[in-house]
């Protein structure tokens, strides 16, 4: 008998020292207050450079973003990638031509006619950043958004949108720079038909 | 009237069932309210994680290790990655281990965390889920500040780690420490000291030493049930060997030696001696030294197998990994302690009460993630 009245006091008393935790958090909810009223305040993400001079940017993974002025098409990025979300397809163009230079100087020899990111299909690990000789492939979000304009909350109605084409090869321009197959082949074509 | 016999009911709990930690399925046979059998169905989340390993090469296969026991992410990419330096032979700086152990026992903490509130919230205790995941969240934005992501952070590489702590990383960490600490008394007499989840837990779901070496069990579950094995002490990897830290084992405080409050008790006291390994790395931490300085340029281990296995928060995280010296792994197994605390289950809860298999599955703190592979 004692047994049950001793359980039931303890039973009441760790309840009441819990309840006076409880209403320690209520009284000092505007110190300890974690809640964030989220489309008006916004989580303040970590700024940080993360070794790149040139970019600021930082180190929160929200989008992959690819800067397609800089880059030489070395398919680096796409082979890095575990999941293969990165799809870069070049083609060579006539010797002598001048594609222009990166901001790094190096000279650009290859048109990059096809640069997709699948963000679907993205697992966020970082690893096409690192072997990129240009830096020009690089995740953002975060509060830089002044310099790289993406907003990092990004969601669209249909999956199709979120594969992304950074491209700028026009039509004119690749059959400007294809490199027509040599004409004895061309005959021999012809006679054979 | 005779006796009245009735027929045994088949209950499905799960897949997509909040107490089952994940998507897992639980084949009951109730007998009235008594459970008499309790089979497993694993598999909803399989992904081929060990198949797939032999497709990629070794530094992509970590961010895939992330999202094995994806509640403490970090220790299994140390798992991985000391195993693969091991084949190589690679000696990483001291800065490295240092911040490696940091990153471990930070996430250990935040894994516990989670472990604590899940199972207060399977017995219907509430605010201590929320307590929990409001402090969890503080060292989340730790790794946030470190390598950019919240949860899957693919931070340890072969040779090194992605980056280097920020600045002002230290201060914010003991900042975390110096509020953390007190904290854990607050869980404490919200939850652990309760008499209504002493109720709930002591006595209930008792897992015997001899049963829990039998089925492989490590890791706070086997540690809840007397037997002081750590591999951070049994078999020191990477550089616990200089820290500090008690193993705490589990004395049948509330009722006998392996119920689930011993497991709740033992998790609760690994937070503390978790902060203490931290606070003594982040003291000791070099400030000199380049994180991607032992990177090799190539990952090819040579011909050859290996065996190594960590002290992840949920047991011995193995990984066996076969080398044919080419730039993938012939060969990946992962030897994942929930899958055993897991095959343990049906052992401890058959002939307990329906809520009471509820409250063993979340004391024993099973991730599907690695369970399924």
């Amino acid at each position: 008998m004692s047994k049950y009245f001793h359980d039931l006091w303890s039973a009441i008393f760790s309840s009441m020292v819990g309840m006076g935790i409880t209403l320690k958090h209520m009284f000092l909810i505007r110190k300890g207050n974690v809640t964030l009223q989220y489309p008006e305040e916004k989580w303040p993400r970590p700024e940080r450079k993360i070794g790149y001079d040139l970019k600021d940017y930082n180190v929160i993974r929200s989008r992959l973003h690819h800067n397609i002025d800089d880059c030489t098409g070395c398919n680096k990025c796409a082979r890095a990638c575990p999941v293969g979300c990165i799809k870069v397809e070049t083609m060579k163009v006539p010797k002598g031509t001048d594609l222009g230079t990166t901001s790094n100087d190096t000279i650009k020899r290859l048109l990059v006619t096809r640069f997709d990111i699948d963000m679907t299909e993205c697992m966020y690990c970082n690893l096409c950043t690192y072997p990129c000789p240009e830096e020009c492939i690089f995740m953002t979000g975060g509060p830089n958004s002044s310099k790289h304009p993406l907003d990092y909350e990004y969601s669209e109605y249909d999956r199709r949108n979120l594969v992304f084409n950074f491209a700028k090869v026009t039509q004119e321009e690749i059959d400007k720079y294809t490199i027509p197959p040599p004409e004895e082949q061309q005959k021999d074509e012809v006679e054979s038909s | 009237m005779g006796i009245v016999h009735g027929d045994e009911m088949v209950l499905n709990i799960g897949p997509q069932h909040p107490s089952t930690h994940g998507v897992l399925r639980l084949v009951v046979k109730t007998d009235g309210e008594i459970v008499s059998q309790i089979r497993p169905v694993i598999g909803y989340l399989h992904r081929c994680f060990e198949k797939h390993c032999e497709n990629v090469s070794y530094d992509q296969v970590i961010p895939y290790t992330d999202r094995c026991d994806y509640i403490a992410s970090m220790n299994n990419n140390f798992g991985f990655v000391i195993a693969v330096e091991e084949m190589m032979e690679i000696t990483v700086p001291e800065k490295v281990e240092y911040i490696r152990v940091i990153m471990a026992e930070l996430n250990r903490i935040a894994s516990h965390l989670l472990a604590l509130g899940a199972f207060g919230l399977d017995v219907g205790a509430f605010t201590p889920f929320l307590y929990m995941f409001r402090d969890r969240e503080r060292i989340l934005d730790l790794f946030e500040m470190t390598c950019g992501a919240r949860l899957l952070y693919n931070y340890m590489w072969v040779g090194g780690l992605s980056h280097d702590l920020p600045v002002g990383f230290l201060e914010k960490a003991h900042e975390f420490l110096d509020y953390f600490e007190p904290k854990i008394k607050e869980y404490n007499d919200l939850l652990m000291y309760n008499k209504i989840f002493i109720e709930r837990t002591s006595d209930v779901g008792v897992l015997p030493t001899d049963v829990a070496v039998n089925y492989g069990v490590t890791g706070p579950n086997l540690r809840g049930s007397g037997t002081k094995w750590d591999l951070r002490k049994n078999e020191p990897y990477s550089i616990y060997d200089r820290f500090n830290f008690e193993v705490p084992v589990g004395k049948g405080q509330m009722g006998t030696i392996g119920d689930c409050w011993d497991r709740y008790w033992v998790r609760t006291e690994e937070m503390k001696e978790s902060v203490g390994i931290v606070r003594q790395a982040l003291n000791e931490l070099p400030v000199e030294g380049d994180v991607h300085e032992a990177l090799p340029k190539k990952i090819r281990p040579p011909k050859g197998s290996i065996y190594k296995r960590t002290e992840s928060p949920r047991g011995d995280l193995g990984f066996y990994i076969i080398s044919d010296g080419s730039p993938s792994p012939s060969r990946v197994k992962l030897r994942s302690p929930a899958f055993t605390a897991l095959s343990a289950l049906s052992v401890i809860a058959e002939g307990w009460m329906m809520s009471d298999v509820i409250a063993i599955l979340g004391s024993l703190d099973i991730v599907l993630g690695e369970i399924d592979r």
